[in-house]
């Protein structure tokens, strides 16, 4: 008899803590259930073990005596009971365990989130570095204000679209809050187009573990808004910027976002086309990367060139940045930054698959330092010097096209991916440059329009099935395997979100900011461009105490 | 004309208008957030005709009108090639087809967005013509740019 009730209570408490563990799954994998609560066994545990635990904890004055070895802090009397009446139960036990799981998970995905955060910082840097002197403060500004402009339309309207259906990630409790997307049905398949929960964070969205998405989601929503103002510098007009950015956090970002990681559309790709496992963005060369420097794009061909880039026979000048040291301090803030960007994305640390974070956080490191060497050595080789401009843009290129498929690939591979994201940037700017007659000062559409769409693609290509966060993704079952490994439905699904990226995400906000161009006008008058913006734009100058001098005339080869 | 009062104002028209029209979707439902969302969206677009009336105070850009028939051509071009792989993703069943039809679908957006477009924003770029400095009547000794030119 007391064999069996033993049997019973080592069953329970196995049956316990497994259902509170739950099952791994991914932020972005549309889990097929929420995790529910799990049983609570309200009888003692064996009264007997319980006791016998207890009794070897240390006491208050073991613990008095300090714990310079760390083996007595943390046991069974840190466990908090919910009846004092009835002691230490199993269902103590379990809980504990359980909140332990969404307690790491969140801790992590904070962190990662305020290292995001951080990101803002090196990207002031490198685009103001990159800028003439007399519009130092003005491009400052434009990186300081696109954090508040972001946050706030996302916080009324911008996080609803794109998570407001994204529930199931039992990672960070399940967000059960954010249960409702708009879906259409086409072709006997139901389609995902956006959120509808969590306006202003209000209601049932009131949420701890809302909370803790939203704040990661917010700030890779701000890395996208950041990337424009680059592109733009030294002719945008700040008012024209202010109203764009709040429009590109409220919606363009936030719709794309809703497709590939908020149960949308081409995360559906998988399971309802059985195309690979859906489109994969593992933290977001394509959402994050490519939206923004296709709006980017966008924007940049509205607002034309500043003068004087560009003679009348159509070659370009070299306008050279005020900072070098800023570029290059900025871009070591950005590559630490993305320390959060690509391991956080796992939103979590603790469930099955997550360990998998050293791997990402490995991949992210091998491709920024090959995109480094790709771009170095190109400039080095072909154009006479080691750039230090371009081998910044050269580590940045490789950090945003490894952004994908972080989660999927291995080292070797992610050093591939790097080295051609390098190559591809230098490539890409003087393309832009020299054919396009698109004046871009920061090369942020090469950077992350042309790598984040690189990235988008190697997911398709690279992806080596080996990672398994909970054994499913986008809600099908199995690894992300690309064309390389023998999945072509991958790569089919990867082509397709880069169609969208470029055929609707561009062309929206195209459309978007040319209205903007009819009411308001994006760029800054001759006047003003000429002077620099720093006065009439912004009212001080950067430097005030700087001597404006002639810069060299640059006769390079 | 630069920054002024005027654009903080209906900065901040727009940014109330918008949290006004929010509030208005996120509580559709009543018909206080139905009497929200018109006052938002009234103030939203009160603020872009506010902006449109300061907008000639700007002065001389260095941009000159370029063809607007092309810019839209191009866009539409651009979607037209997404909309070409959307089809495409129902046309066929295999994987390899629906490759195809993406890899076309990225094509026609390309000749909307590298061909089309930048040559309807260069047409009339100012870069073609006079310079700017000698357009605003500005010696070119004042800026840097003119010295690297």
């Amino acid at each position: 008899m007391k064999t069996i009730l033993r049997n019973r209570l080592l069953s329970l408490c196995i049956l316990a803590v497994g259902l509170s563990l739950g099952t791994a799954a991914y932020a972005q994998t549309a889990a097929p259930a929420a995790e529910t609560p799990a049983p609570v066994a309200t009888a003692p545990l064996s009264a007997l073990e319980l006791k016998a635990a207890a009794a070897k904890a240390p006491t208050k004055d073991d613990l008095a005596k300090g714990d310079p070895g760390g083996t007595i802090t943390g046991t069974i009397s840190d466990v908090p009971v919910s009846d004092a009446t009835s002691g230490l139960t199993l269902g103590d036990v379990a809980n504990q365990v359980g909140q332990n799981k969404i307690g790491i998970n969140f801790t992590w995905t904070l962190l990662c989130g305020f290292l995001v955060m951080f990101m803002q910082a090196g990207f002031a840097m490198v685009e103001s570095g990159l800028c003439r002197v007399k519009n130092a403060n003005h491009t400052y500004m434009m990186n300081f204000f696109v954090y508040t402009a972001g946050l706030f339309a996302y916080w009324l309207i911008g996080f609803a679209i794109q998570m407001g259906g994204a529930a199931g990630n039992s990672n960070l409790g399940g967000l059960q809050p954010l249960s409702s997307e708009y879906t259409i049905s086409l072709f006997g398949k139901t389609w995902g187009l956006f959120g509808q929960n969590g306006m202003l964070l209000t209601g049932h969205t009131y949420d701890v573990g809302v909370m803790v998405i939203f704040l990661f989601e917010m700030v890779f929503m701000d890395t996208a808004l950041t990337i424009v103002t680059g592109a733009c510098a030294e002719r945008w007009k700040f008012l024209t910027f202010a109203v764009t950015s709040v429009i590109m956090g409220a919606l363009t970002y936030p719709l794309f976002g809703n497709w590939a990681w908020g149960a949308g559309w081409l995360s559906q790709l998988g399971s309802n086309l059985g195309l690979g496992k859906g489109y994969c963005d593992f933290a977001g060369s394509g959402v994050v990367h490519s939206v923004g420097g296709l709006t980017a794009l966008a924007v940049c061909m509205i607002v034309g060139p500043r003068i004087g880039k560009f003679n009348r026979d159509g070659s370009s000048n070299p306008i050279i940045g005020h900072d070098i040291s800023a570029v290059l301090i900025g871009c070591f803030i950005l590559a630490f930054g993305w320390f959060g960007f690509n391991p956080g994305s796992t939103l979590g640390a603790s469930a099955n698959g997550n360990l998998r974070i050293g791997s990402v956080a490995v991949d992210t490191m091998l491709a920024g330092c090959t995109g480094t060497l790709g771009a170095m050595l190109y400039m080095w080789m072909f154009k006479g010097k080691p750039d230090a401009s371009m081998t910044c843009n050269g580590m940045l290129a490789g950090l945003v096209a490894i952004t994908a498929p972080s989660g999927f690939v291995n080292p070797v591979n992610s050093c591939i991916i790097g080295l051609i994201a390098g190559v591809l940037v230098c490539l890409s700017v003087s393309f832009l440059e020299n054919v396009l007659k698109v004046d871009d000062p920061v090369g942020a559409i090469s950077v992350h329009g042309a790598g984040g769409l690189w990235g988008v693609l190697s997911v398709g290509l690279f992806a080596d099935g080996t990672s398994n966060y909970g054994g499913s993704w986008n809600g099908v079952t199995g690894s992300v395997t690309g064309l390389f490994y023998g999945d072509a439905g991958q790569l089919a699904a990867q082509l397709i979100g880069i169609s969208t990226l470029i055929g609707f995400v561009f062309t929206f906000s195209f459309v978007i900011n040319l209205v903007l161009e009819y009411f308001i006008g994006h760029r800054v008058s001759i006047e003003t461009e000429v002077a620099g913006l720093d006065i009439p734009e912004m009212g001080q100058l950067g430097y005030p105490e700087f001597v404006f001098r002639p810069e060299p005339v640059y006769s390079g080869d | 004309m630069a920054a002024n009062k005027q654009q903080g104002s209906y900065f901040g028209l727009f940014l109330v208008g918008l949290t006004v029209l929010c509030a208005g979707f996120a509580y559709f439902d009543s018909a206080t957030g139905k009497a929200l969302l018109v006052l938002g969206a009234l103030g939203v677009i009160g603020s872009l005709f506010g902006y449109m009336g300061i907008k000639s105070l700007e002065g001389m850009t260095a941009m000159k009108p370029g063809s607007g028939g092309m810019k839209l051509v191009g866009a539409a071009v651009a979607l037209l090639g997404w909309l070409l792989t959307l089809a495409g993703i129902h046309i066929t069943d295999s994987a390899g087809g629906r490759i195809v039809f993406a890899l076309l679908g990225i094509a026609v957006s390309l000749v909307g967005i590298l061909y089309i477009l930048p040559a309807a924003f260069n047409k009339n770029a100012l870069w073609k013509g006079e310079s700017a400095s000698q357009r605003s009547g500005m010696t070119a000794a004042k800026t840097t740019m003119e010295h690297s030119r």
